[in-house]
């Protein structure tokens, strides 16, 4: 029995303690652990309405977006604004830019050195690269020199942000060809640029990524032209272009070699989705990836906010009370030590029906399956094809099946994209496009509800004397790093951690990929 | 992959597929995009000729959302690749790194041990629960900024959180936060610190501190120092406003304005100034490089500046949120510290009613007391000498 | 009923000059001002802005050379007396003021029957005139803070950090305005509630009759006329 500590788990969005116990080579118990206290939630209080929009995506630079706009639909119920279709549309594409942003950027950026060894690239035959490309269907570029500037680099010996790195694992896939790798490296390089695209969307549409502007309550402020609409539609086609032809066959190349990663990694099996990407009716069911519990089997309910509890005995806060509603619960932080048995996050233990659900990707995917949208449908049971589980879409409650849904929402979601842009064309060509609704500051409570990349966001926010009485976020994050609640019942992640197979406690490569997939 | 002397950086370009040609032409986008004379570019030739091998850097973050790291790797001139490839090693770097867990802590320890690198900060200085708000890999985020900052060429503080706190200081600031200068200053840590505000980091000046340092070689010979501002800005950066530089500064002369969102006006594309636009008070170059590769920025996206640029690093308070909000109103209120806000106009109000009440009951009382036409009679002497002298007379 | 007679000599021609300047800059620049803070209607904000620095400059140029020029004119030592002295050991507090402030308060709220015999000018009055001085330099020193071309010398920096900065500054600016109006409100009141003849003096110039008083502002017996 061995107690090994992954500290900090890199590659992630802020700061993460991965602790966990191995016996006879596999994870037996799992301890997860947020180690950043900031408390935005006592920032916002006492300030305008509006300010929360910018202050409170500022939790998260990788997914501020969803923040915002979960904060201004929180403001924007609590005050009974609603907002004109043009700004419905527009925010839609903003989001559906950060999506492809996001996860371009955790596949290439932050997943795929799990899974892919530089220093293997090495090895490859460049000329059967290209060909190795062509077979899989995906992106050629310049092989021969992505592999002069990694030779350059390692025969330099100033690796910079590889240093360290766990070259030649023995979790890296043997049998993966050597020129796989140098594919995915050169695509590694390429996403750089693509993600940056994509946030370029952001850019125009909301000033700045990360941080942007646009999403005010009422509306957008951002004001389409045919110059900036242009400038958009063509990097989200190039963008589409390449998740279709060189993302989604690149997953398709390298999962069969990580089979045994549908065998590992699944979790608690009880999932969470607000819903992202609002339809004309703002209905949380009906939106494009809509909204959903999987508490029992694959069957899907409609999501109810009252439902969400927060349990603080694990995490340092010394609260009176536990296990209640985000909009009544307080944050009294008061840190004690980092004790396993006893508290040892930042995170606070959220549950929905009592229950720890897992949010993200798989739990979008897996609710817009059930409920049956086509698009996604069609995703899913082309790649179970491919994966020689035809039909059996529990396969996916794993860690491949995370990675895999997380990347086939990318193509799905590119798609959505393009087809608001062309809406927005359309409402320009007809006339005028409605973009904001003029309101009044009043006094009441209200509650976004919204997804980020990474998994369901929920702001709630109580306006009184016209100001920010209230105001309390449950971030996409603290579902799934969520620590144990007071029976002991571990977090979503934590739960994930149970039997994943360790080769090596010195570098349990498995223990981060299953952190890892998560997105945390 | 032994350590040993490495060749001009040039030659490692040359390695990784870079012509001579490619390399003229990347230090002249440089010096365009750094607003450089063309007669820069053999200097910056010369000086990356002249290099002997890459500069490290470590890049940890502190009380951050990572932003600043999505940021820089937003960068096109160059792009990130080449920053963390080509043209820096940062041998930490916690949102992109491949190594982790005690692994990534070597690679930062040994780093220290060598020496000579320069340190970039992400996030604010986490001092709450006695430094326990952040804690990694079983050390306070505070004892390894001061290690990491003490052996450090130089401290680059990116992002408005590093240089003062920025949001995470904002009052009731619950987790102690607060910028690196001041935290090496408390601790004695005398290291240069030059610090960049605005949330998240604009990469291009990053970039333009990378180019400094490496091409124009201005942090051995210690001039990058002399180029920063009272707050250790670069004033090449930060010693405009950024509504001095607006493209929608001429409808703001000729008085063209957007009063509400969604109105006509603002499909002109008029000056947001009444709706709180912070461009006045904020001093960036935001204007001129904007963002994400230059696709855009925050006004030209149609929303008022919130003044993200604005940090003191050397006094508390001066964080961008507690100066800048309500973010979209023309402010009136001025914060006094503990004792909350004062608005001058409300003041003035309250004064002016009070006074003006006052005037009118005198008014009445000059009437009544029939001082209107002429006033009272003067007294025949000073009540207080009449008083004096029968007081002497008493005697 | 008597009030004191209102002689040129005490207010000299170049005083009812810097006096009318004073007045039309400071309408001018809490009108810009205003505008400027919050630009109510359309089309007018160069004007505006010029209008400000314009009349800034003008204000405190005036101010300088009222001050200077205080210590070469002569005017009356006392209302009511053509005896002069140099302006500024009228403007400062006198002899006069000594002893007087009680007075003066117990007046202004009624609980004084009689008119207290006064320097140049009352204590109170004295006082608030004296303090426009350094307030008017104030409005300047906190309008050039916020002034983009000049805000970056060491002189304006250290307000700006003591301060936090431009947004405050600003507001600060903003509130000196009002202590303008709300002295300005009461100094006209003050000025003309016992009669207009102040007034006509310092705008028009033109004398009036009445109670004499000698140079130490005792009175000197009976009317001037």
């Amino acid at each position: 029995m061995a107690r090994v500590v992954v500290d900090p788990l890199t590659r992630i969005e802020g700061h993460l303690r991965v602790e966990v116990e191995v016996n006879g080579g596999e994870v037996t118990d799992a301890w997860v652990s947020g180690t950043l206290y900031r408390g935005m939630e006592k920032v916002v209080q006492g300030r305008d309405p509006q300010d929360a929009f910018y202050i409170s995506q500022r939790i998260c630079g990788v997914c501020p977006i969803s923040h915002g706009h979960a904060s201004t639909m929180s403001a924007e119920a609590a005050m009974g604004i609603s907002i004109p279709e043009g700004a419905r549309l527009v925010r839609n594409i903003i989001e559906g830019a950060q999506f492809l942003h996001s996860h371009i950027l955790w596949f290439y950026t932050l997943a795929a050195l799990d899974y892919v060894d530089p220093v293997k690239a090495l090895e490859a035959n460049v000329a059967d690269t290209y060909a190795l490309a062509q077979a899989a269907g995906t992106g050629a570029c310049d092989f021969g020199a992505v592999k002069d500037r990694l030779a350059g680099l390692v025969n330099n010996g100033q690796l910079s942000i590889f240093s360290n790195g766990w070259f030649g694992h023995p979790d890296y896939a043997a049998d993966m060809p050597a020129e796989l790798h140098l594919i995915a490296v050169a695509h590694y390089l390429e996403a750089l640029q693509i993600q940056a695209e994509a946030a370029q969307v952001i850019g125009i549409m909301g000033g700045k990524f990360p941080h942007f502007m646009t999403s005010i309550n009422g509306g957008t402020s951002f004001v389409p032209t045919e110059e900036k609409l242009d400038d958009v539609l063509f990097r989200l086609l190039k963008i589409n272009n390449w998740v279709k032809n060189t993302m989604i066959p690149d997953t398709l190349a390298i999962a069969p070699f990580y089979k045994d990663a549908l065998g590992f990694g699944g979790g608690t099996g009880k999932f969470l989705a607000w819903g992202v990407f609002n339809d004309p009716s703002f209905d949380l069911t009906s939106r494009y990836l809509p909204g959903g519990a999987i508490l029992d089997g694959l069957k899907v309910e409609d999501p109810d906010p009252a439902k969400v509890t927060e349990y603080v005995e694990h995490s340092w806060y010394d609260n009176a009370e536990s296990n209640l509603h985000p909009s009544e619960g307080e944050a009294n932080a008061k840190y004690t030590e980092y004790n396993t048995d006893d508290k040892y996050s930042w995170g606070k233990a959220v549950r929905y029906d009592e229950q720890p659900t897992e949010v993200g990707p798989l739990s979008r995917m897996l609710i817009a399956y059930l409920r049956g949208v086509e698009p996604v449908q069609d995703l899913i049971d082309g790649t179970l094809s491919a994966l020689g589980a035809a039909g059996k879409p529990e396969v996916l409650v794993s860690l491949l099946g995370r990675v895999a849904a997380r990347n086939l929402e990318t193509a799905y979601v590119g798609d959505l994209t393009v087809g608001w842009v062309t809406e927005v064309i359309e409402a320009m060509k007809g006339g005028s496009v409605d973009l904001f609704t003029e309101h009044e500051i009043k006094d009441g409570s209200g509650y976004g509800l919204w997804e980020a990349p990474r998994g369901s966001v929920g702001h709630w926010m109580t306006v009184k004397g016209g100001k920010i009485d209230r105001y309390n976020v449950v971030a996409p994050t603290t579902w799934d790093i969520a620590p144990r609640d007071r029976d002991g019942v571990r977090g979503p992640m934590e739960e994930a951690l149970i039997g994943t197979p360790v080769s090596d406690v010195e570098k349990p490569m498995n223990v981060c990929r299953v952190a890892r997939s998560f997105d945390p | 992959m032994a350590h040993e002397d490495h060749g001009a950086v040039y030659d490692l370009l040359k390695s990784r597929g870079v012509s001579r040609r490619d390399f003229l032409k990347y230090c002249g986008s440089l010096a365009a995009m750094l607003g450089l004379s063309e007669a820069m570019v053999p200097q910056m030739v010369a000086a990356v000729e002249s290099g002997t091998k890459l500069q490290p850097a470590l890049w940890l973050n502190g009380g951050s959302c990572s932003g600043c790291t999505e940021s820089i790797a937003q960068v096109d001139t160059p792009d990130v690749a080449s920053i963390v490839l080509d043209l820096l090693s940062i041998n930490y770097f916690e949102t992109i790194m491949m190594a982790q867990g005690d692994d990534a802590e070597k690679a930062a320890e040994e780093t220290i041990k060598e020496g000579g690198y320069i340190l970039i900060y992400e996030g604010s200085v986490m001092t709450g629960q006695d430094g326990n708000a952040l804690v990694i890999n079983g050390r306070k985020s505070t004892e390894i900024l001061a290690e990491a900052a003490a052996g450090a060429a130089a401290v680059l503080a990116v992002g408005s959180c590093a240089v003062d706190g920025g949001w995470v200081a904002a009052a009731p600031n619950p987790a102690g936060a607060i910028g690196v200068q001041e935290f090496l200053t408390d601790e004695g840590i005398s290291t240069p610190v030059i610090n960049l505000p605005t949330c998240p980091v604009n990469p291009e000046w990053i970039v333009a501190m990378v180019v400094d340092v490496l091409l124009l070689g201005k942090l051995a010979d210690g001039s990058i120092l002399d180029e920063l501002d009272d707050f250790g800005r670069p004033k090449l950066i930060y010693g405009q406003s950024i509504h001095d530089n607006c493209p929608r500064r001429g409808h703001f002369e000729n008085g063209e304005f957007v009063y509400q969102f969604g109105s006509e006006e603002e499909k002109k594309g008029y000056c947001l100034y009444p709706l709180g636009c912070k461009g006045p008070q904020t001093f960036t170059n935001c204007p001129i490089v904007r963002w994400n590769s230059r696709s855009g920025w925050c006004i030209e996206a149609g929303s008022p500046c919130i003044g993200c640029g604005s940090a003191n690093p050397t006094k508390h308070g001066g964080n961008w949120v507690d100066v800048g909000t309500p973010f979209l109103n023309r402010h009136r209120d001025l914060p006094l510290g503990g004792l909350g806000n004062t608005a001058p106009g409300t003041v003035a109000g309250v004064v002016g009613g009070v006074a003006g009440a006052a005037l009118v009951a005198h008014g009445v009382g000059m009437k009544v007391a029939g001082r209107m036409d002429g006033g009272a009679d003067y007294e025949p002497m000073k009540a207080h000498d009449a008083k004096k002298m029968k007081k002497g007379g008493g005697e | 009923m008597a009030h004191p007679a209102h002689y040129r000599e005490a207010h000299p021609l170049v005083f009812v000059i810097t006096h009318w300047i004073n007045l039309i800059s400071m309408v001018a620049l809490a009108c810009s001002g205003f505008y400027i803070h919050y630009p109510f209607f359309s089309g007018f904000m160069g004007v505006a802005r010029g209008m400000h620095f314009f009349f800034m400059y003008v204000l405190i140029i005036n101010l300088t050379l009222r001050i200077v020029l205080a210590f070469f004119v002569k005017s009356a030592t006392v209302l009511g007396s053509r005896e002069v002295d140099t302006d500024i050991k009228n403007w400062l507090p006198q002899k006069a003021n000594v002893h007087q402030f009680g007075a003066w308060i117990k007046y202004y709220t009624f609980f004084k029957k009689d008119h207290p015999l006064g320097a140049k000018y009352g204590v109170l009055q004295k006082g608030s005139y004296i303090l426009t001085v350094p307030l008017t330099f104030l409005m300047a020193y906190t309008g050039f803070c916020i002034y983009s071309p000049v805000m970056d010398w060491g002189f304006f920096q250290a307000g700006l950090n003591l301060v936090n900065g431009p947004m405050n500054m600003r507001i600060i600016h903003y509130f000196c305005m009002w202590v303008f109006i709300i002295f300005t409100a009461i100094h006209a009141y003050l000025a003309n509630v016992e009669g207009v003849a102040p007034s006509r003096l310092i705008f028009a110039w033109k004398e009036e009759e009445g109670l004499h008083f000698d140079a130490d502002g005792n009175p000197a017996g009976g009317k001037s006329h």
